[in-house]
């Protein structure tokens, strides 16, 4: 049907106009823009392909907000914020908010998930990779073309999310965020690199609000006691506040491994 | 009581000289000069030179002192540099009763309010935190160890205060951020509850104050880069006014001295009732003095003392 098709070609114009201006801030990316596809076609990743790592501790070359208030919502989200009335909402407190985020989004393919699950929650996709970001800008410009009235909840922004999240997100925003990679970064030289540390935890746990997960649930996950006796971050707590119980900790468990291989070892020698 | 008035002035010369720092006492019995490596105090009630010693078994700054500060009571004193020392002093004596080692050069350094612990911040935007407490000093030398309790990602730290009730510590940094933290009964744990964003500057944050009436709300202060004065409700990282220092100096420069990058602010100090700012600009030769109206919430513009 021609007039469907009318409606969603000027829709997808209008974003990738604005869309311009953010992606010349943002420089590089000419070859993702180069096959910019007509509307509704989804993007190949072919013209998109970028480097699996981008420096995450260099300045930054793209316009970042100065505070959570000139997040420009009508440029990611044209069905909740129209562009005309885009002062006045902002600053409307019964406007919705972004309540997802999900920390290098990659090329999106999470939030193209969750945003049907989801259709009434804001989500936005942080991603430091220029071109991976605009091939998911691309991607979600070509599925809402293609879906009249679906995907319009979700968006990305190129941003170095471990500088900046407390730009885009005020205090106690977020019901949740997807840290979905693996973030090794082995060598201690390299800790700093880590998206998940101890001294961005305090950021996430300011922009995240509390009390979203009913205690008993809390209470019946295991893997929450785990966190605290069981990762690289708890060790790093318990041996610097507790010196003692740590090695206690650590004698204990060498102990019981010894032991351990002990009776086996005298188990299998009985069998035979 | 002495209004305590503090100014930074640049070294005239070579940039690679770091700038002269003046802090004052509290309650106006001292004044502390650092030039790069040399620390001098004058002593304003006998009105002469006051001569340092050192007891914590270190020799005076080797490199340049980046960061000066004095207690809230004034008993205590601190000094910080590249030389990557920190050195506490006390100010009855004007004794060094210890000196920490950092692991990188210091930007910024602050006494807590009870006296019983010294932050500093480093480079790369960590605050750590030492004990300086009357603790006997076979208490262990874990105790003595700095430990880091929060850090700003990547950013040099350039002004790190307590607030006046001593529940909270702020620090600025370069990526125009300031942090308002929660300060903890017991810090050698972290500080990790933030309290608030304050986020508005469009450049680097160079200095921030807390300023406050005897009894009644206290507010933050801050200057950067951008060439502003902006007042700030740090409870709630909300900003209640910005003041452009630009068309004030304007006429008081030259015109090739009217680029944006001389008009920095260089430091700020609020008088102890927080009716006034001093605040010192980069480039202009001479003092600017803003009012601070709480009821009002705003900042407005008194007058430029030159010098000379």
């Amino acid at each position: 049907m021609p007039l469907p098709d009318e409606a969603a070609g000027g829709n997808s114009v209008a974003m990738t106009s604005g869309d311009g201006a953010n992606g010349g801030g943002g420089g590089g990316g000419g070859g993702g823009r180069g096959h910019h596809q007509g509307a509704g076609k989804l993007p190949r990743k072919r013209f998109y392909r970028a480097r699996a790592h981008s420096n995450p501790l260099s300045d930054s070359h793209f316009p970042i907000p100065i505070s959570p208030d000139e997040v420009d919502l009508s440029q990611h989200y044209p069905r909740y914020f129209p562009a005309g009335e885009g002062e006045s909402r902002d600053g409307d407190a019964a406007a919705p908010r972004i309540r997802f985020a999900d920390v290098g989004c990659g090329f999106g393919g999470l939030l193209v998930g969750l945003s049907t699950l989801f259709p009434d929650t804001l989500m936005i996709g942080m991603e430091l990779r220029d071109k991976v970001t605009e091939y998911v800008k691309e991607r979600i410009l070509a599925l809402r073309a293609s879906n009249s009235g679906m995907y319009d909840n979700i968006s990305v922004v190129r941003t170095n999310s471990m500088k900046y999240i407390p730009n885009y997100f005020r205090r106690a925003q977020l019901l949740k965020m997807f840290f979905l990679f693996p973030d090794p970064h082995f060598k201690e030289k390299n800790h700093r690199r880590r998206v998940i540390s101890m001294q961005l935890l305090d950021e996430y746990a300011y922009v995240m609000e509390v009390g979203v997960i009913p205690e008993e649930l809390l209470k019946a996950d295991p893997v929450v006691k785990l966190l605290s006796t069981a990762t690289e971050e708890a060790d790093h707590t318990i041996a610097r506040i507790f010196p003692l119980q740590a090695k206690a900790i650590n004698f204990q468990n060498k102990r019981r491994e010894s032991e351990e291989r002990r009776t086996s070892r005298t188990r299998v020698s009985e069998e035979v | 009581m002495e209004d305590a008035t503090v100014e930074e002035a640049e070294v005239s010369g070579a940039a690679e000289f770091a700038p002269a720092l003046v802090a004052a006492h509290p309650l106006g019995h001292s004044v502390a000069v650092a030039v790069g490596s040399e620390l001098r105090v004058f002593d304003l009630k006998d009105g002469s030179a006051v001569s340092l010693s050192d007891d914590s078994g270190g020799g005076s700054h080797s490199d340049a002192i980046r960061a000066l500060s004095f207690s809230m009571n004034g008993l205590l004193f601190a000094s910080a540099g590249d030389d990557k020392l920190v050195k506490v002093w006390k100010t009855d004596s004007w004794c060094c009763i210890q000196t920490i080692t950092s692991e990188k050069r210091v930007s910024a350094v602050a006494i807590s309010n009870d006296g019983l612990y010294v932050t500093f911040a480093d480079k790369f935007g960590v605050i750590w935190l030492v004990n300086v407490g009357q603790s006997d000093g076979g208490q262990g030398s874990t105790d003595n160890k700095p430990v880091p309790i929060f850090g700003h990602y990547c950013s040099i730290i350039t002004s790190m205060k307590f607030s006046p009730d001593g529940r909270f510590i702020a620090t600025a940094d370069r990526d125009f951020k300031i942090r308002v933290t929660l300060f903890p009964k017991n810090p050698l744990r972290g500080a990790h509850e933030i309290q608030s964003f304050c986020l508005g500057h469009t450049e680097f944050v160079s200095c921030i104050a807390f300023t406050c009436l005897s009894q009644g709300p206290s507010f933050l202060l801050s200057g950067g880069g951008d060439s502003t004065v902006r007042l700030w409700d740090y409870i709630n990282g909300c900003i209640l006014d910005t003041c452009q220092i630009q068309d004030k100096v304007g006429e008081l420069l030259e015109p090739n001295e009217t680029e944006d990058s001389n008009l920095a602010i260089a430091d700020i100090c609020p008088t102890n009732d927080g009716s006034l700012v001093a605040v010192a600009i980069q480039s202009l030769n001479g003092v600017m003095l803003l009012a601070c109206d709480f009821i009002a919430k705003k900042l407005s513009f008194i007058k430029v003392c030159l010098f000379g």
